[in-house]
């Protein structure tokens, strides 16, 4: 999108005042939004986002700025008034930038952008009418959408290199709204993949997936108060593993550890975890969300072994914070777009399979709350404090699931609950989100099989109990 | 690239209707942490957004690539895009207003004032901040401001602009006690940086901080509460929310039915202010309608709800001003909105509660907070009042609720209104609130 020789010249001048790397982060990204609402398209709206952003580091400073004039002027501009913010002699010059290979892993079969609006709405009106026909009088509201993204990034860095990545996303969302004249209650799901169309012919099953959704709104509005207080906490499989983005992953993140702001600063190779816990970040999974074939710096992604049963062997590093740790990087650099820095980010984050299944799981729980489901959450990453939604939840009694409870939060500190785990499924499946954080809302799978945590904090608007 | 041209091609291809606003941003930022500019960026940005009418029916497109080879795309996926929708709402391209309140409201001196002096300021705020307690480990405060010029035009000769700026800081604090860390943070904002109290806003980011050691786990029961401003604000916006036309067209509003009714307590005025003078002015809406100030709830009373040109059409109103391009359909959301201040400073409120919980923090509300049904449990943190007297720190507990009970016993209203968003509430006295803990 810029050529060799323009990116040559505006290296060099970002290097002119002393700093030590440059790197330009060239975006041009094409996305697609459809939304219906109650069987109708509401919106169908295209975007392209494009423009490019400027770092420079020298030593454990960093400046950045971005532009979406990417003509000769509008870059050289922007890479001088970033270079005056240092004052040094030039100590380091580029002579040649090389196209470096990347092995492109993650191509879709059948891209999105060759599939028409129509027949995208068509294949989002099989799920909102599955999802109506559950009961036409309780379902008052679907509403569903499909995006597509496909970003191309070039990277050019003052070590010569050029590095290019395409990426590919695709992801449906279907949501219905239940009544039963006093209270409104929801449901949904939202699966996606850095795949093409045929995940969604193939892999979504869209009509159960409406079905589902419908059925747990309507299911919710007789579901009673969830009661507050400490009890054994059993999170099911899937988006369950948020609580392990939130609780330690963000932890994790060479952001916060690098500066000590992390509880787990200063922790490798010390148990953080019940040794029944093992823990990865992967980035290369085929086709999965939050994979891609290299970072936002351009390096290759990997597949970080993050927690080896309960001791903490990595951490997520990008290259900037990498040098406060006196650490190498390892593909974990990510942004939203070229409007962002990059940073330390996750991928696709998760906890491995353990050895029970989930009937013993809750078979040996006398008494506490399945969480099958949860919402988003969030933590303090200084203090480790967390909370999460729970969306879809039961009270075990005896070793059985008893009834279904609604308006539960979990609430906690992450290194507790991880030390808490006394139970680990064999059923792990991911899920995905966006997560968002320094340097913007960026594609993530989250996963785990169903754990069990001995004791946590339930908030809930029922009866207290202990 | 030539609006002229772009407007032109639309109508050769059959667009009927068309309407092109155009975003044009600067902005710089600083991050100061531990004694070292961490962080320095500046960007100019443009964005196009544009929506036409193709056989009545809507289409948009936004690009960031804007030049000759662009107008293609525009006019294409206009067509494209109107192809596929059938939207009940009506796509409205607005004549113009007859008045618009236009007031100057960009801060040429903020633009002048050089980074370097900005730079200095969060160095100086820094430094304030970093000695105030032993038991502070880590400070950073950033600075940004951004500055930006918006125009909308449309196929009706309609053209307005408007200019505006601001600053932003923020005051984070990380302080350690033993095994125990805390964080807290002080934002302020505004377009004059000389009127700053550095002193004022580096104690406050401290306080916030250290005064939350030793915290307990509050006893799980119902307590009167207080909730703090930047809390009731948020709240306040899920409130609010229910007063958009489109939810109650759609049925999703508890305030469906509830006009001129009773839906908050009666010491409630809920005003939204888009021509006052400051950050959040703004003299016509994404959609060219000008704006004004009115009111929402009076005295506790539903008097409007909340409109677009399209919403407003359907009940045969006029828009309130209120419609927002998001990245397509112009959705209805609020510019400069307040709950009217009352006259009890924060001690007064503590003193008149004698016993109960003050919530200074809230998490979670994209999890533990129901939009539609109003019930929350959150994360949240504060203190103890005790006698009249904030006394203990509290953390780790959860206040579970209904935000639409919860505004129907607010008991006393706080004198302490801030900017913080486009919805500010003071402080609040509340009849009761869940809290679980130990």
């Amino acid at each position: 999108m810029i050529n060799k020789k323009l990116a040559l010249e505006v290296l060099n001048l970002a290097l002119s005042t002393g700093g030590d790397f440059a790197e330009i982060f060239v975006e041009e990204t094409k996305s697609e939004t459809i939304s219906l609402d109650n069987f109708r398209c509401e919106t169908s709206n295209d975007n392209i986002i494009f423009g490019a952003g400027i770092r420079i580091l020298k030593d454990l400073q960093s400046v950045y700025g971005y532009t979406n004039d990417l003509s000769r002027k509008g870059l050289t501009t922007l890479a001088s008034t970033l270079a005056s913010s240092f004052h040094g002699e030039r100590i380091k010059t580029v002579e040649e930038l090389t196209k470096k290979k990347v092995q492109k892993k993650h191509r879709p079969k059948i891209y999105l952008s060759t599939i028409s609006k129509k027949e995208k709405i068509d294949y989002l009106l099989k799920g909102c009418y599955a999802a109506e026909e559950v009961d036409k009088e309780k379902i008052i509201r679907v509403t569903a959408a499909f995006t597509s993204t496909s970003q191309h990034v070039d990277i050019y860095n003052s070590n010569g290199l050029i590095i290019s990545d395409d990426r590919n996303r695709g992801r449906i969302f279907i949501n219905c709204v239940a009544t039963d004249g006093k209270q409104f209650e929801t449901g949904g799901f939202g699966p996606g993949a850095s795949k093409g169309y045929e995940f969604f012919k193939d892999e979504v099953d869209i009509v159960n997936l409406g079905k589902k959704a419908a059925e747990l709104a309507i299911k919710l509005l007789s579901a009673e108060e969830c009661p507050s207080g400490q009890m054994p906490v059993i999170i099911g499989n899937g988006f369950g593993g948020v609580i392990f983005h939130e609780a330690c992953g963000h932890a994790l993140e060479a952001s916060s550890v690098s500066k000590n702001l992390s509880v787990f600063s200063n922790k490798l190779n010390t148990q953080i975890a019940s040794p029944l816990v093992s823990a990865v970040d992967d980035g290369t999974i085929e086709g999965a969300w939050g994979s891609e074939n290299v970072d936002d710096e351009g390096h290759a992604t990997h597949r970080n072994v993050l927690i080896k049963d309960g001791i903490l062997t990595s951490y997520l590093i990008d290259s900037f914070n990498g040098r406060r740790m006196n650490m190498k990087e390892n593909g974990a650099s990510r942004r939203q777009s070229y409007k962002y820095e990059p940073t330390s980010r996750m991928s696709n984050t998760f906890i491995l399979n353990g050895k029970s299944t989930v009937e013993e799981i809750i078979k040996k729980t006398k008494f506490g709350l399945y969480a099958k489901s949860l919402g988003g959450g969030s933590v303090n990453p200084a203090t480790g404090e967390f909370n999460f939604g729970v969306t879809e939840a039961y009270i075990i009694k005896d070793g059985k699931i008893d009834h279904m409870v609604k308006g539960a939060t979990l609430i906690g500190s992450g290194a507790e609950v991880l030390m808490k785990i006394d139970m680990v499924g064999n059923d792990l499946c991911r899920a995905q989100g966006m997560c968002g954080a320094a340097s913007g809302s960026i594609p993530t799978d989250v996963g785990e099989p169903t754990i069990r945590v001995s004791s946590m904090t339930v908030g809930g608007r029922g009866e207290k109990l202990n | 690239m030539n609006y002229q041209e772009l407007f032109n091609r639309a109508k050769e291809k059959g667009i009927k209707e068309l309407e092109v606003s155009i975003i044009t941003d600067k902005s710089l930022s600083i991050t100061y942490y531990n004694g070292e500019m961490e962080n320095y960026s500046s960007s100019s940005l443009s964005t196009l957004s544009a929506r036409g009418n193709y056989n009545n029916k809507a289409g948009y497109v936004n690009t960031e690539k804007i030049d000759k080879s662009t107008i293609d795309f525009i006019v294409d996926k206009i067509i494209e895009n109107a192809e596929v929708n059938n939207s009940s709402d009506e796509l409205i391209i607005f004549k113009g207003s007859e008045k618009y309140h236009h007031k100057k409201v960009y801060s040429h001196a903020l633009e002048n004032t050089s980074p370097s002096v900005k730079i200095e300021l969060v160095k100086s705020l820094y430094e304030k901040t970093k000695v105030l307690d032993p038991r502070i480990t880590d400070v950073s405060v950033s600075y940004s401001e951004s500055g930006g010029i918006y125009e909308i035009m449309n196929s009706y000769g309609l053209k307005l602009k408007s200019k505006t700026n601001g600053f932003f800081i923020v005051v984070e604090v990380i302080a350690r006690e033993g095994d125990t860390t805390k964080t807290g943070y002080k934002v302020v904002n505004g377009q004059d940086l000389n009127i700053l109290n550095l002193d004022k806003i580096a104690s406050e980011a401290v306080e916030k901080t250290v005064s939350q050691f030793n915290s307990i786990i509050a006893e799980s029961k119902v307590y009167p509460c207080i909730l703090a401003n930047n809390v009731a604000s948020s709240l306040l916006s899920f409130f609010l929310s229910h007063t958009i036309a489109d939810e109650v067209q759609k049925g999703t509003s508890m305030f469906k039915g509830q006009l001129n009714q009773k839906v908050a307590s009666n010491k409630i005025t809920i005003d939204e202010r888009p021509l006052d003078k400051g950050l959040n002015f703004r003299s016509f809406d994404d959609e060219g309608v000008a704006t004004n100030n009115f009111t929402i709830i009076s005295r506790g009373i539903l008097k409007t709800y909340v409109y677009n040109l399209a919403t407003a059409k359907k009940d045969k109103v006029e828009s309130t001003g209120n419609g927002y391009r998001g990245s397509g359909k112009v959705v209805t959301s609020f510019a400069n909105c307040f709950l009217k201040k009352g006259k009890k400073s924060l001690d007064d409120l503590f003193s008149i509660m004698q016993d109960g919980i003050y919530i200074t923090n809230v998490e979670g509300l994209h999890g533990g907070m129901n939009g539609q049904s109003g019930n929350f449990s959150l994360q949240a943190s504060g203190y103890l009042v005790e006698n009249g007297k904030r006394s203990t720190p509290v953390s780790l507990i959860t206040i579970g609720g209904n935000i639409f009970t919860l505004f129907n016993q607010v008991k006393e209203i706080g004198n302490d209104l801030e900017l913080l968003g486009s919805v500010n509430s003071p402080s609040l006295l509340i009849k009761e609130i869940a809290v679980s803990g130990k």
